[in-house]
């Protein structure tokens, strides 16, 4: 039987050619994201180890636990004494501390790098990090950059920087090396730079070693170091060997391979999904082309058992053949990901990567593969198993595959999927906006989906039917390729359901990423009616910035020596006042009171937030949804409170302000609603500065330009005003509008470069199943060119059948992804402004009609070719 | 002579629509040369129902197919009214058939998607003609299709479906019908029927014929028989009976 099967195999090869290229890309996905994590995860751990292992011993001081009643913990840092307890024990050779604190480095045009100011450390003779290129820097005038820090500012080895020290006066400083700072989120975001220990300590006023390094003596072990070091150190600090520092590094670099591996592996899952649907497909139909040939085999006496092993023989032949060619396809573009995608995790300074292949990438690259294609094919080799050996002798060719019915069952059961599923859109829409509502709403999406797979077939024809009606009209191809398509609308339905994956995925995704861009902007609009928007560097005190910067803020007002860089210098302000390309100039100051009471009874003290703002109009320039009373009452002794602080209170209350010299009594003109610009407690200036004596300056400043205004003009304005104040931070509202615009493009084009490759699969499941209809209509083809039909108008008429089954899958897509895409993001954002992007989904269409027309090439090629004679005189 | 033979004289004896001379087709088959047809020459009069016969093997098809222009002779020309359709390129072959020649097949004449008036109308709707409606009406009346002409080929019988075969050739009045084995699939009170209706439309609306057969039967409805062996025309007879017929083939396969 076995024999048989290959046998029938090998004369039928052409026929899997394009299933195999499905179950290969699908393969292909899995087992290249397995290398492709795999490899880099190597890497990264090989580089951590390489470095944490360099010393013996890594002490860190313990974060001290957050006490709310002893208001922020003083920054953990081990003294210079602690150092010197180390250096003394028996067991260490020699050890060194890291200082850090931050700076503000200037870019290329003078302006403060990054939105908070990056790190500064001193890095001690004994340290885990070293010199990548270039050397440390050795003297007061020197400085060695993080790689990172070097790519995203330009600087390099050679190069002179500007950095200010903490009374903003600028210092030079010549760049003799880059170092490699691993992917610390607070390294690579922030930027972090390396100077010498005194350079360190003057540039950031920071005190102590936020980590010391140490060597173990000779005769003694890592172990025995870290735990002499422990014992020396107490209770508040944390000391590991190199090793184990390392290897708890490397976990934890690890969790982001292994979020972007399961990120990865869903896309692989949905790849796979498409190609099961197009394996399915094509075994069904092979498997109805063959009756006569399962029927001759039942009457030379096969079992309805080896009928069935036959198939799936054949189905695993085919699964692991193809699965082997997909791992080693994936294997290459892991390697290749590996190769110019290490960047992505910081990992490594870009040299050459190891190729990490491991036993369980390969085996479910090749699990994957042969078990989805067998399973796929279970329903066709039962079905095999039905034909009755009687089939063999029958001759009717004219009825096969002409199948027009749909049982009401099916419509019954797919128009019910439907209603649960809008039932479900309509409970997500209603309930709250949370979590569950996305997940209602990705069910209802599932049970949709259903829907179109059971009533496909229905759907096939009502579209072709629609369609064929201008089709018709066209031509005689045209017309053909319409009656076509119907002949067998399970068929159709299947191939074209493999596209609907793909396109009501994609469309979704481009439906919430358009919907989400137009409510921002909305928002941005509404919120921030001003186009500029000016705010100092934040900064945070302590390096681990387990710190707020508004607690930052209570201690500037409080007179200590701290730089106020929190607030945004007066004379910006007065100098974008002056200026006549601007019209308004409205300020910010916030400031919290810790409230005795609590607000839900838990015991959590609440913070009050209290804020004001200068020249501004409250009720025109910053207009609110109002629950009670109105924004044009506000004036000193008056307050507006959002409703989440009113705490019941309506207009006309009075509400007693907490100040720390004395509760003041305030009447309440408005109350807002939640989520709206005010935010908290706002009071009127005069009644800020009472609350809050201590308090100058303003945390924001708002600019808007004169009417009429050259947008230019306006920059180079705002731009004049803060030429002295580099730290302060301009941001433009267009700009930022279009920085968020361009974050959700990546994010979009990297999820379409990801879905693409499950349309490719389902384009592929048309044209094969093209292709085996063109090989069952062989006589048809010769008998409408013998009658005059040219090979180019035969042509047409099958590449107008792709291009309609894709149309009909990429359409109904196109329709479930906006419906669903609209539903999921009004679940989770409220006050969605859906966005339907014509454009891009205009360009689904035109991709839908040119995968269409590549399908066809093949199949058509085929039909086109076949000879007139033989085929009419076959069988 | 009475005057029903002399009737078909004349239509024998009019110009004719089809010249074959010198026809020769090879096949390469593993290597060997086979000759299918080894230098035919024949005419086939305007009005006339001409039976092409011999045994299997003899080559009837292959002339067939090289006459409607479907297959490629070897060498030798075959011309169609004043065409010379040898050595004419594929779409200039395509138009040709499309425009000028009707076609009967043994079997798999219908495309099953369309129904029994869609499948008469093909040829014209692929070649964007207008429909004679009045001719449509007389053949469909003719053939006895009226009744079925919603019906898709699956719902015809074997006879029927041929007979919607026959509507579509005669339909736009080609200049030439080539009908290869036409009753071969159906049984002798259907097969009749078709060929009764070829003969009529042959004597009543002036078509030229051709027709492949090796059954003796089906050749006596002709006008003339042509005697096809070893790729050669060995002999002609007019007039035929089954029973004439089926002794000159019987005397061919003997030789």
């Amino acid at each position: 039987m076995l024999r048989t099967t290959l046998a029938g195999l090998r004369l039928h090869t052409s026929r899997y050619v394009t299933t195999a290229l499905a179950i290969l890309l699908g393969v292909m996905f899995v087992t290249g994201t397995m290398v492709f994590a795999d490899t880099l995860e190597s890497d990264y751990e090989s580089s951590v180890m390489g470095s944490a292992t360099s010393v013996d011993a890594i002490a860190e001081p313990e974060e001290p636990e957050f006490d709310p009643e002893a208001g922020p913990p003083p920054p953990a840092v081990f003294g210079e004494e602690d150092l010197q307890r180390v250096r003394d024990l028996d067991e260490v050779a020699d050890a060194d501390g890291r200082v850090e604190g931050q700076a503000v480095l200037l870019d290329s045009d003078g302006r403060a790098f990054g939105m908070t100011p990056p790190a500064a450390l001193s890095l001690g003779e004994v340290s885990r990090f070293g010199a990548s290129e270039g050397t440390l820097p050795s003297g007061g005038d020197e400085i060695a950059l993080a790689t990172s820090t070097a790519g995203e500012s330009g600087f390099g080895v050679g190069d002179t920087v500007t950095v200010l020290d903490p009374d903003q006066e600028e210092r030079e400083f010549t760049v003799t090396g880059l170092v490699e700072l691993g992917i610390d989120p607070s390294y690579t975001m922030g930027g972090a730079m390396v100077l010498d220990r005194a350079a360190a300590e003057e540039m950031t006023g920071a005190a102590g070693y936020v980590e010391i390094d140490a060597l173990a003596a000779e005769g003694h072990t890592d172990e025995e170091a870290a735990d002499a070091m422990a014992a020396v150190l107490g209770g508040g600090s944390d000391v590991r060997t190199g090793e184990q520092f390392g290897l708890d590094m490397a976990q934890e670099a690890g969790a982001d391979t292994a979020m972007m591996r399961v990120a990865l592996l869903l896309f692989a899952f949905i790849a796979m999904f498409v190609a099961a649907i197009v394996i399915y497909n094509t075994f069904a139909i092979v498997i109805a082309q063959r009756q006569r040939e399962m029927a001759l085999l039942r009457c030379v006496g096969a079992k309805r058992s080896q009928v069935f092993g036959s198939v799936l023989a054949e189905s695993t032949v085919v699964g692991l053949v193809s699965s082997v060619l997909g791992v080693l396809a994936g294997i290459g573009v892991g390697m290749l990901g590996a190769r110019f995608g290490s960047g992505l995790l910081g990992s490594g300074a870009g040299g050459p990567v190891d190729l990490v292949l491991t036993p369980a990438a390969v085996l479910s690259g090749l699990a994957v593969g042969t078990v989805v294609t067998v399973v796929s094919a279970l329903i066709p080799a039962l079905r095999a198993t039905r034909v009755s050996p009687l089939a063999a002798l029958r001759t009717s060719s004219t009825s096969a595959g002409l199948d027009k019915r749909t049982g009401w069952l099916r419509t019954a059961a797919g128009l019910a999927a439907f209603a649960a599923s809008a039932l479900m859109v309509w409970l997500s829409l209603m309930g709250e906006t949370t979590e569950t509502g996305m997940m209602i709403v990705t069910v209802a999406a599932l049970t949709a989906f259903v829907g179109v797979v059971v009533l496909g077939p229905l759907l096939v024809r009502g579209i072709v039917h629609v369609a064929g009606l201008v089709l018709r009209r066209t031509g005689v191809a045209s017309m053909l390729a319409v009656d076509n398509s119907t002949r067998n609308p399970k068929r159709a339905a299947t191939a074209m359901i493999a596209l609907t994956v793909g396109a009501t995925l994609i469309t979704g995704y481009s439906v919430v990423s358009a919907s989400t861009e137009s409510t921002m902007n909305a928002v941005f609009e509404e919120q921030f009616p001003v186009d500029y928007q000016l705010s100092p560097q934040f900064a945070m005190d302590e390096p681990t910035g387990g710190e707020p910067a508004e607690e930052a803020a209570d201690e500037d007002g409080s007179g200590t020596d701290v730089p106020e860089t929190e607030t945004v210098p007066e004379g910006v302000r007065s100098a974008l006042a002056s200026a006549p390309e601007i019209d308004q100039v409205m300020g910010q100051r916030t400031d919290f009171i810790d409230g005795e009471g609590s607000a839900d009874g838990s015991g959590m003290p609440m913070s009050l937030m209290v804020s004001a703002y200068t020249d501004t109009d409250l009720a025109t320039d910053m207009p609110s949804e109002l629950v009670s009373g109105d924004l044009e009452d506000m004036g000193p002794g008056r307050v507006a409170l959002s409703e989440d602080y009113a705490d019941g209170l309506t207009a006309g209350d009075t509400f007693t302000l907490p100040a720390e010299d004395g509760a003041i009594d305030l009447e309440v003109a408005a109350v807002t609603e939640e989520a709206g610009q005010i935010h908290g407690v706002v009071l009127d200036p005069q009644d800020f500065d009472q609350a809050f004596p201590g308090r100058t300056g303003d945390d924001m400043l708002y600019v808007r330009g004169a009417p009429g205004a050259d947008p230019s003009e306006l920059r180079t304005a705002v731009h004049d005003a803060v030429d002295d104040h580099p730290t302060v931070q301009v941001a433009s509202m267009a700009e930022m509008k279009n920085q968020f615009s361009e974050v959700l493009d990546i994010a979009f084009y990297t999820i379409a470069a990801m879905l693409a490759l499950a349309i490719l699969i389902a384009v592929f499941g048309i044209s094969n199943t093209m292709a085996l209809s063109v090989l069952e209509r062989t006589r048809e083809s010769a008998l409408l060119r013998a009658l005059g039909l040219s090979r180019a108008q035969l042509r047409r008429m099958l590449g107008v059948e792709a291009v309609l089954l894709c149309l009909i899958g990429a359409l109904i897509g196109i329709t479930l992804g906006v419906v669903f895409g609209w539903a999921g993001a009004a679940s989770v954002l409220p006050d969605l402004i859906l966005t339907v992007p014509f454009a891009q989904i205009g360009v689904f269409v035109a991709i839908a009609v040119v995968a269409g027309l590549l399908a066809s090439i093949m199949p058509a090629r085929r039909a086109a070719r076949t000879s007139i004679t033989g085929s009419l005189a076959g069988e | 002579m009475s005057d029903t033979t002399v009737h078909p004289q004349a239509r024998t004896q009019s110009p004719p629509v089809v010249v074959a001379r010198g026809l020769v087709k090879t096949f390469e088959t593993g290597g060997s040369q086979v000759h299918a047809l080894a230098g035919v020459d024949v005419d086939f009069h305007r009005g006339a129902f001409t039976a092409i016969m011999g045994p299997s093997g003899s080559g009837k098809s292959t002339l067939m197919h090289c006459l409607a222009g479907l297959d490629a002779p070897t060498s030798g020309t075959v011309h169609l009214g004043r065409t010379p359709i040898t050595g004419l390129r594929d779409r200039d072959l395509t138009l040709l058939r499309r425009d000028r020649i009707g076609f009967i097949f043994q079997s798999f004449n219908l495309l099953p998607m369309l129904t029994a008036e869609q499948n008469i109308l093909l040829p014209s709707q692929i070649a964007r003609r207008s429909v004679d409606r009045e001719r449509f009406e007389h053949i469909v009346e003719v053939v006895g299709l009226r009744d079925r002409l919603g019906h898709l080929p699956a719902k015809l019988s074997g006879g029927q479906q041929q007979r919607v075969a026959v509507a579509r050739a005669l339909l736009n009045a080609p200049e030439v019908v080539y009908a290869d084995e036409p009753t071969g699939n159906l049984d002798s009170r259907s097969g009749a029927e078709v060929l009764r209706f070829l003969r009529d439309s042959a004597r009543d609306l002036q078509q030229t014929i051709v027709m492949v057969t090796h059954d003796p039967v089906a050749a006596s409805y002709a006008d003339r028989v042509v005697f096809l062996r070893d790729g050669s025309i060995v002999d002609e007879v007019t007039e035929p009976t089954a029973e004439l017929v089926s002794a000159r083939l019987l005397k061919l396969e003997e030789a």
